[in-house]
């Protein structure tokens, strides 16, 4: 973080005149800014342009509908739901999963032993196939069969049906998203703490700093600000982007309990094959995904402290 | 003179019969055709397939077909063909979803059948009766020729049955009964559910029940809804009595498999394609039966209509021909044989239905796939919906019936909400 403000404050400067090193820099540049070009930006072009018309899949031809696709947006009851779960999701996941793995890697980084083995086990959830534990969770969740339920029929409590019942299915999804983003989350914050030095607890120490907590208050978390943003920003997309579990799990389901947005642009655009009204519905999507981001890039970039 | 004369006519026709023989190796080249065809769901359907294209080439030496990567499911399918419709690149022939064909019709896709068909003189001695026409007939075009069918149908644990003092010889002949076993079945406990309709996924199921009715989802001209009579009412009142009566779990994704297949569930109710893949997730654990699915309406009662049919997207004449002649073996009795005996599917030829020599050894070998065969006389189409919102209208409905099942709503709220949702998605006259 602190190489990259200061290599912008230095391109800044060094763009006024063009020498060698800028065409050179061009050039190394140049493949990144062509996949950019390719893979991005004109795909975002189309994109914006399709969402004001009708085009359908295969249809012959397609026409101009202007603002109708984001009219039909207000009147969509998924549409409706799906935004609702997912900021639901977001605002369940994103602080209990960064709460999470923030406690662990402090209790793992000062635990004296296994500390590898907590690291590899914590990281599991995050390099095993989604797909394929989506499958294990449906089996554990199982209303009837599941082991989950039957450990609760055998202390006598009751038994959610934690996958079908719409009072519960977002808060499974929410649970099997934050045991995949602790995992991930937990590795950042441990390589955050390990780089801060120990001579500032020492020194907090001297001045004063008797207890952990307050040594937690006065060096970690102003020490870890950079990873913390970076943290919450991943996090945060992470759990917008939610769709694998939701798609092997719940479909959705129960009448769009659980119908999050990437869903619902999955369904229109390659189910309904309505690729006007999905490609508005991506047009929110991104706006949503850039607005969170600037929000918290310029109220907590703010407070960061690079160290 | 003449000598010479003939000499030269002996020469010409030398000269004439050397360029014919050289040039026949191109004529043979030119008669063969080559074709492309795709399917979907290469882990049910690909030895069928291949099964029928070996046997299509042995007889059909002029015509070369080749597939194309299947796709995993119909609706990849459904994706492939109409990307590749946008750049022109389509497989010449393409089995697709029995209720999709509609729309690749609608979209200029699939090519109208019934002139190459009016060719063969009387259908019905190919074995296209008209039942099975009407597997690929919407809105007024044959768009494909049914290749695999399949209906809805009874599957039971006859362990349970026994356990819960129940006859499992004599299955219930309607659904009041079936609500009753199940309410039974559950009452053992110990985590036990008595019975699962499948009606999440799609609106098939829930047509079981309107049809079984004897009622219809759009109005003859397709202009409004037509579900939201006695029989669509009737049709949800049995879903909310499933729930109320019978005590069915509210199951989400394959949830029902699972506890079906670790002894957990009397009875499902779902499309008979899956028996081979059930059968062998129960494997020893009890003994699985099937049956038909229990008669609403004797007279009028019908069932829907799942599988996949072949349809024709080339133009050009050749290819066209060569096309039909796949697809006609395919769903040939001889075709149909070797589809059943390499999928368990139901056959889509009346006489491979008829004639025992065809199937009449495999269905004594595999009595699990009876059931199907015994519904055949009542299958009609899997209502497929007019206009762009075709599949839309289908997780509407289903939506819909979550309420029910999650006891929110009343059937009749929920019919009344149905008939306007769906209203608002078809096309307006």
């Amino acid at each position: 973080m602190v190489d990259l403000s200061q290599n912008a404050a230095l391109s800044r400067r060094h763009t006024r005149r063009i020498d060698s090193d800028t065409l050179a820099a061009w050039a190394l540049a140049l493949p990144a800014i062509i996949a950019y070009l390719l893979m991005i930006l004109l795909p975002l072009l189309a994109v914006l342009a399709l969402a004001f018309t009708d085009y359908e899949l295969g249809a012959r031809g397609f026409a101009f509908v202007g603002f109708d696709n984001f009219a039909e947006m207000l009147r969509d009851r998924t549409f409706a739901a799906s935004i609702r779960n997912t900021f639901a999701y977001a605002l369940f996941v994103v602080p209990l999963s960064i709460g999470i793995a923030l406690l662990l890697a402090i209790l793992i980084e000062d635990g004296a032993r296994g500390r590898a083995f907590f690291r590899a086990a914590l990281f599991l959830p995050v390099v095993s196939l989604t797909v394929a534990m989506a499958t294990a969770w449906q089996y554990l969740l199982h209303p009837t069969i599941g082991p989950v339920n039957t450990i609760l029929r055998d202390l006598g409590l009751g038994t959610p049906n934690w996958l079908g019942a719409s009072e519960w299915v977002l808060v499974s999804l929410g649970f099997i998203g934050i045991w995949q983003n602790v995992g991930f989350n937990l590795v950042l914050f441990l390589a955050g703490l390990t780089a801060i030095p120990r001579e500032l607890y020492s020194a907090a120490e001297i001045d004063g700093a008797r207890s952990p907590w307050a040594r937690f208050r006065l060096v970690t978390w102003p020490m870890l600000g950079p990873t913390m943003l970076f943290v919450v920003i991943i996090t945060m997309t992470r759990s917008i982007q939610v769709f694998d579990t939701v798609q092997t799990l719940t479909q959705g389901g129960p009448n769009n309990a659980s119908e999050v947005l990437l869903r619902t642009i999955y369904q229109e655009a390659f189910h309904y094959f309505r690729f006007g009204y999905g490609a508005a519905v991506t047009l929110v999507f991104l706006a949503c995904v850039l607005v969170l981001t600037l929000i918290q890039t310029r109220l907590i970039d703010r407070k960061v402290h690079y160290g | 003179m003449i000598s010479t004369t003939l000499s030269r006519r002996k020469t010409l026709a030398l000269m004439g019969g050397t360029a014919a023989g050289l040039y026949m190796p191109a004529i043979a080249r030119a008669a063969t055709v080559e074709i492309t065809a795709h399917y979907s769901m290469p882990a049910i359907f690909q030895e069928a397939q291949e099964a029928v294209l070996a046997a299509f080439s042995a007889k059909h030496p002029d015509i070369k077909v080749s597939y194309v990567n299947p796709t995993p499911t119909y609706e990849d399918g459904a994706q492939l063909l109409l990307r590749n419709a946008a750049i022109n690149q389509m497989p010449d022939v393409s089995f697709q979803g029995l209720n999709r064909l509609r729309m690749f019709a609608e979209r200029g896709i699939a090519i109208d059948l019934a002139p190459l068909l009016a060719g063969l003189g009387d259908p019905a001695q190919y074995g296209y009766s008209k039942p099975i026409l009407g597997l690929g007939f919407h809105g007024g075009v044959q768009c494909g020729l049914p290749f695999a069918t399949s209906n809805p149908i009874s599957y039971y644990n006859a362990n349970l049955f026994r356990q819960a003092g129940l006859d499992p010889e004599a299955f219930p002949k309607d659904w009041d009964g079936v609500i009753a076993h199940a309410a039974k079945i559950r009452s053992m406990g110990a985590g036990v559910d008595g019975m699962f309709f499948r009606w999440p996924g799609d609106d098939w199921m829930f047509s079981a029940l309107l049809y079984g009715h004897g009622g219809r989802m759009l109005t003859e001209d397709e202009s409004d809804v037509a579900f939201n009579g006695p029989e669509g009412l009737a049709a949800l009142t049995l879903l909310d009595r499933f729930v109320k009566e019978g005590g069915m779990p509210n199951y989400a994704g394959t949830a029902d498999l699972q506890a079906f297949a670790a002894g957990q569930l009397g009875m499902m109710f779902r499309t008979t394609a899956q028996v081979r893949s059930i059968s062998n997730s129960v494997g020893s654990n009890f003994e699985l039966r099937t049956t038909t699915l229990p008669v609403i309406d004797p007279v009028k009662g019908r069932l829907p209509t799942g599988g996949a049919g072949a349809m024709i997207t080339t133009t050009d004449p050749a290819k066209q021909e060569a096309a039909f002649k796949f697809v006609q073996f395919a769903t040939s009795a001889e075709g149909t044989t070797l589809m059943v005996k390499n999928t368990g599917y139901v056959p889509c030829n009346q006489i491979a239905i008829d004639d025992p020599s065809y199937l009449g050894s495999f269905y004594a070998e595999n009595p699990l796939f009876q059931a199907a065969t015994k519904q055949v006389h009542l299958m009609q189409p899997w209502y497929a919906f007019p206009g762009q919102n075709s599949v839309r209208v289908t997780q509407v409905m289903v939506d819909n019936m979550a309420r029910i099942i999650e006891q929110k709503a009343t059937p009749e709220q929920v019919l009344a909400d149905m008939a306007d949702e769906v209203r608002r998605l078809i096309p307006r006259a």
